[in-house]
């Protein structure tokens, strides 16, 4: 089983890639004209960023509420991500639940090893087995693809233009000979970093979940399966309280379909659109 | 980790890669002078029943390659003796169950099994060949079973003892693999010793 490899999709996420590493080479650049200081906030950020990249795996699960379970109270849970994970030849991740209605699921892990999956117990109570399974790969690819690393190495020097965006006059500080514009140059600057690449990071992030389903239905061989699970957890979604919304909005990047936001328009979704989706799985179904 | 695989992450396609690369059947003779030291130095009996277990493909096409399957299967009965009997487990995975007491001729109507379907294109299907065994020594009371498995993905084999259905016997486990290093590729990261435990306390993984 072997599909026509989706060249446009490689294509534009290396250009988004590249875009994101001109842009930040260009920021960089830029900040070393006018601050001498810089490195030090860099390398102060920098470790700020490794310490979440190692801990990120611990942290997504204890803001999720997301409890591991062992083999006893979840058999079938693990039995499933075991036999997914051998036909995707990882070693089988730590399984957690989180005890919520919304059917959703996430993956976490900086690498194939200390990777964890995690579902709510509302997508087990929606879904059935084809449909569970069809998600769990596709969480499996995010962790073979090395989602969680790509995604905070991309963000790493965005987040620097925030926080010089919020904080500029303390990188400054120090600078007396300048004076006071080269503060605003770095603040105006910084900003429009920020906001571009924003719009890159999104877009990448996007680019990543269509991977990831053409992954997941390689390692199930039943892509109409992650396509209805899909359909069920879109439109289960809708009919879900609000305060569990607010709640979990921040760890939408992670969520296998983000929780619905009327403000936020298509550039600055994480996820694409589940009908784009289940159109692209529906391309491979008539490749089988 | 390669080169390769870290563009494949980059470009987001690695699980697909992955998820499709062929099998490794190199070392699936292995078992057929394996046995031998299981029977004679570990007191190990092998029980006479092999499994293969692959994953399905929901397409008209690998059900005919399956179906190709058993009839060579079938057709190799008549030399071998082999006994054969297909099975689709609870979580929708398919095995092909083989009976002979004649252990070669189980390792050879195994191997016809999984050459059929890599033939088909669905080599990376397979997940694993399971060989029953069952311990005679006295050691244990209940005659637990043994397995080794041979995984398809990575080319090597593991021990695999079930205790009840949600825990293994890995002192018994490491035994094995410490006997039987040398004579069998063995998967050194045990990450990768999968669990395909039986559903019912007792029985095959298979059953």
């Amino acid at each position: 089983m072997k599909w026509k490899a989706d060249w446009g999709l490689r294509g534009r996420m290396a250009l988004t890639m590249f875009l994101l590493f001109a842009l930040y080479v260009a920021f960089v650049g830029g900040l070393l004209l006018y601050f001498n200081n810089i490195f030090f906030a860099v390398v102060l950020l920098g470790g700020f960023s490794i310490a979440q990249f190692f801990f990120s795996d611990k942290l997504a699960l204890w803001s999720m509420g997301a409890k591991e379970v062992t083999e006893d109270e979840y058999p079938e849970l693990h039995r499933m991500l075991g036999r997914l994970s051998q036909q995707a030849d990882l070693p089988k991740p730590k399984v957690a639940v989180v005890d919520s209605r919304v059917p959703n699921a996430f993956a976490t892990g900086r690498s194939q090893k200390n990777a964890a999956v995690a579902v709510t117990t509302g997508l087990m109570n929606t879904l059935d087995s084809d449909e569970l399974e069809g998600v769990l790969a596709h969480e499996l690819a995010h962790v073979k693809n090395r989602d969680m690393m790509v995604m905070t190495v991309a963000s790493f020097l965005s987040t620097i233009a925030f926080l010089v965006v919020r904080w500029g006059w303390w990188f400054g500080g120090g600078d007396r000979e300048r004076g006071q514009p080269a503060i605003w140059v770095a603040i105006v600057a910084s900003l429009v970093v920020w906001v571009v690449s924003f719009l890159l990071i999104r877009a990448l992030s996007r680019y990543r979940e269509f991977a990831a389903d053409r992954g997941g239905a390689t390692i199930t061989g039943k892509p109409s399966a992650l396509a209805s699970a899909l359909m069920t957890i879109d439109s289960g979604m809708s009919k879900v309280p609000k305060e569990d919304f607010r709640e979990q909005s921040e760890m939408n990047a992670f969520f296998i379909i983000p929780l619905k936001n009327d403000f936020i328009g298509k550039v600055f979704s994480t996820h694409p659109s589940t009908e784009a989706r289940v159109e692209r799985l529906r391309e491979l179904e008539r490749e089988l | 980790m390669g080169l390769f695989d870290g563009l494949r992450e980059v470009l987001g396609i690695r699980a697909e890669t992955d998820a499709t690369r062929k099998a490794d059947p190199d070392d699936l003779f292995g078992m057929s002078t394996a046995y031998v030291t299981m029977e004679a130095e570990l007191g190990y009996e092998a029980v006479g029943e092999a499994a293969l277990c692959f994953s399905e493909v929901d397409s008209a096409d690998f059900s005919d390659a399956v179906e190709e399957v058993h009839e060579i299967l079938e057709v190799g009965a008549e030399e071998t003796g082999t006994e054969t009997e297909a099975h689709t487990d609870d979580y929708g995975y398919s095995w092909v169950i083989l009976r002979d007491s004649d252990f070669e001729d189980l390792v050879t109507s195994l191997n016809f099994a999984a050459d059929t379907l890599m033939e088909r294109g669905y080599g990376s299907r397979l997940l694993a060949a399971l060989f029953g065994f069952r311990d005679t020594s006295g050691r244990q009371q209940d005659g637990r079973y043994a397995y080794w498995v041979y995984s398809f993905r990575r080319g090597a084999y593991y021990p695999l003892v079930p205790k009840g259905t949600n825990d293994r016997d890995s002192s018994a486990e490491f035994k094995l693999e410490s006997k039987l290093d040398g004579e069998l590729d063995i998967e050194n990261d045990k990450e990768y010793w999968y669990a395909l435990l039986p559903s019912t306390s007792g029985k095959h993984p298979w059953e």
